[in-house]
């Protein structure tokens, strides 16, 4: 009997093990609730009533079914992705749990080594080392090669976020920049290709990163900084986010004034991921002279808000170039396109991370990422900035060889232009 | 004694009942007399209010002083933490406002005559002359207290809504559309925790809810009748320059 039982007994087993196996299920009902909170997101901040245009309960009652069959984690992300791919609007992505913890950006250390980096092909590529930085010190140069951190290599991660056009640019280069980062006063090794082309290894010390922390409210507090320059008879201002308001305004109000004469202004947002939003409006204010100009229009659901331009008492009058690249995110888009729609700027660069609408991303119940939108903004020339960012006027796209040689090409292209506008003026 | 009560509570019943509403003088008559009556309001030419302000999901924090000069001069000052010094003023007729963020500009248009409106001192005892209709609506539950719904028409802007409890005869609701140069923006505010600031009773606590966002202004103290010298009422020098600005351009 025993003997006859055990087959049967294995079987059992056996029918038991192939669904525990897909999902328990805790993890089923935790599938369940992520896909209600998708759901719910979506119902309750959605800018239009309807979103996207569809009628989001009829949405529920199509999909909650193929919820409740999905058999895997996977077969659920499926069903989530197919509901919102219903709303034909970008940034709303689910992003697998794998992948999210992978390219988790608030993963992110106070201590960093100084190194700058952006996605050029398929490396990761030191565009800037900053003054005085532990990675200077070390004698890394624009131009290197990251190729690990910690033995942890970059080309794979790389390839995997170029394979998935839920994450851009913009989130990609973050999480490199996570992977460098870590507690102050650790030491983290190093691979580089360095300007001879030859593999170096090295451990970098990690040190508080570069100008003050600043926040507002809740926002996590960033190390912001701001710099300017004269590059001949050019204003240049460079800051890494539109934080820290009354220091960057009022050194952004400095720059400009004691520029006031000159024959250009180069902005550059390259790198530059958003912050404030008013913040864009406020500095346009230094650079359009006509009142009653507008970057654009953010539409929410219970208002429609316009990025209005208030002309200060006096407004610089020269070229004015703006620089951005994959990593120039949200306000920098706003401000970037808005002063290109109202032909105030001439943009330069690369492709922006089209992510110009204020989205959140959070976790689900079952691990996976949600990013969504709260609001759509379209630019003053018509065009939506979500999903589609801002293409430069003149596209300039940084290579190793330039960086290499100490260069920066999309400067020299913006140079180029003030001085040619400023001959023709 | 007893008779007159009933007599009182019939009369009461009869004037503020359903089916006949007051009309607005006696909502508003009948809010002067509970914070404070008349001669309270009279008395009270200029006026320094100092509080805080909270946006409590966002986290954000600051303070807040207004000085306030019969009829409608005007400065609000606000510090908020991230953000800046924000000044806002009526000054002389001229509405502006200047902040970190922003710059100097100066109001015109419906936003104009909506700052004019909010600077007027004891605007209460004035609502004739700033809103050329008002109805009375109905009866409406306001946190579970029946209210009498009071719709005003400013000379300018869109219809305010107004919410009196009818036991009590306090404001505690109002519902507008606020016009700012970035657009039309639906506005609740709700108003609460009525002290007696020298004479006058005034909501202490004022909750605004406007495109998402709330925030909650928190009255700490009030001066009645200190001296303000006029140079506090004067156009700041970026405002002076942006007038200028403006009429070189005509």
């Amino acid at each position: 009997m025993r003997a006859r039982k055990s087959p049967w007994r294995i079987a059992q087993i056996l029918a038991v093990s192939v669904p525990l196996l897909a999902q328990t299920p805790a993890q089923h009902q935790l599938d369940l609730d992520s896909f209600e909170k998708v759901w719910s997101t979506v119902h309750n901040t959605h800018w239009q009533e309807k979103p996207g245009g569809l009628d989001w309960d009829a949405i529920h009652a199509e999909f909650r079914p193929k919820a409740e069959k999905a058999a895997t984690t996977a077969e659920m992300r499926e069903v989530m992705r197919a509901m919102l791919a219903r709303l034909k609007q970008t940034h709303f992505g689910i992003i697998a749990n794998e992948t999210y913890a992978q390219l988790d950006p608030n993963a992110m250390g106070e201590g960093v080594s100084g190194i700058d980096v952006r996605v050029l092909g398929k490396d990761a590529v030191v565009v800037r080392v900053d003054p005085g930085s532990s990675a200077e010190r070390a004698g890394v140069k624009p131009g290197w090669v990251v190729h690990s951190v910690e033995g942890a290599e970059f080309t794979p991660l790389i390839l995997q976020a170029q394979a998935n056009p839920e994450i851009h640019e913009l989130q990609l280069t973050r999480s490199l920049e996570a992977k460098m980062s870590g507690d102050p006063g650790k030491k983290l090794r190093f691979e580089f290709t360095d300007d001879q082309n030859r593999q170096v290894e090295m451990d970098l010390m990690l040190e508080l990163g570069r100008g003050t922390l600043a926040g507002i409210g809740n926002m996590p507090p960033q190390r912001v900084w701001f710099e300017s320059r004269r590059i001949g008879d050019v204003a240049y201002i460079r800051f890494n986010f539109f934080l820290d308001l009354v220091r960057v305004m009022s050194g952004f109000q400095q720059a400009v004034n004691d520029c006031m004469r000159c024959q250009g202004l180069i902005l550059d947002l390259r790198g530059n991921p958003g912050g404030i939003g008013g913040m864009a409006m406020g500095m346009s204010g230094f650079l359009v002279d006509r009142a009653g100009q507008k970057l654009g229009t953010m539409y929410m659901r219970e208002a429609t808000l316009n990025f209005v331009v208030n002309p200060r008492p006096e407004v610089f009058p020269g070229a004015v170039a703006v620089l951005v690249d994959g990593c120039s995110a949200s306000t920098s888009e706003i401000l970037a396109e808005g002063l290109k729609d109202l032909g105030r700027a001439r943009v330069f660069g690369t492709k922006t991370a089209a992510a110009a609408l204020p989205s959140n991303f959070e976790k689900l119940p079952n691990g996976d990422g949600f990013q969504y939108a709260l609001a759509n903004y379209i630019s003053e020339g018509g065009k939506p900035l979500e999903g589609l960012g801002v293409t430069p006027d003149e596209e300039v796209i940084l290579t190793r060889k330039a960086l290499l040689a100490g260069t920066d090409p999309v400067i020299d292209a913006a140079l180029r232009w003030v001085d040619t506008k400023g001959r023709k003026q | 004694m007893t008779r007159r009560l009933v007599l009182v509570i019939l009369w009461t019943s009869v004037v503020w009942g359903a089916d006949m509403l007051p009309t607005p003088d006696e909502i508003f008559d009948k809010y002067i007399q509970v914070t404070g009556g008349k001669q309270a309001y009279d008395q009270v030419k200029t006026q320094i209010t100092k509080g805080t302000l909270e946006f409590t999901a966002q986290g954000v924090k600051g303070t807040v002083t207004t000085w306030k000069e019969a009829p409608n001069n005007y400065i609000s000052s606000l510090q908020i933490g991230g953000i800046g010094d924000i000044e806002m003023g009526v000054s002389n007729g001229v509405a502006w406002e200047k902040s970190a963020i922003l710059g100097p500009r100066i109001k015109t248009g419906t936003e104009r005559a909506e700052a004019i409106r909010e600077a007027t001192l004891n605007a209460t005892l004035h609502w004739k002359e700033l809103f050329t209709k008002a109805t009375v609506e109905g009866v409406e539950k306001v946190d579970g207290e029946d209210c009498y719904k009071l719709v005003l028409q400013p000379k300018e802007g869109k219809p305010m809504t107004q919410y009196y409890q009818k036991k009590s005869g306090l404001a505690v609701k109002v519902m507008t559309v606020v016009s700012n140069q970035m657009g039309e923006v639906p506005v609740t505010i709700t108003v609460s925790d009525y002290k007696n600031f020298g004479g006058v009773w005034m909501p202490a606590k004022t909750s605004q809810k406007a495109a998402g966002q709330e925030f909650t202004v928190t009255i700490d103290s009030v001066e009645t009748n200190p001296e303000i010298p006029a140079s506090r009422f004067a156009l700041p020098a970026e405002i002076k320059a942006l007038a200028a600005k403006a009429e070189a351009a005509q």
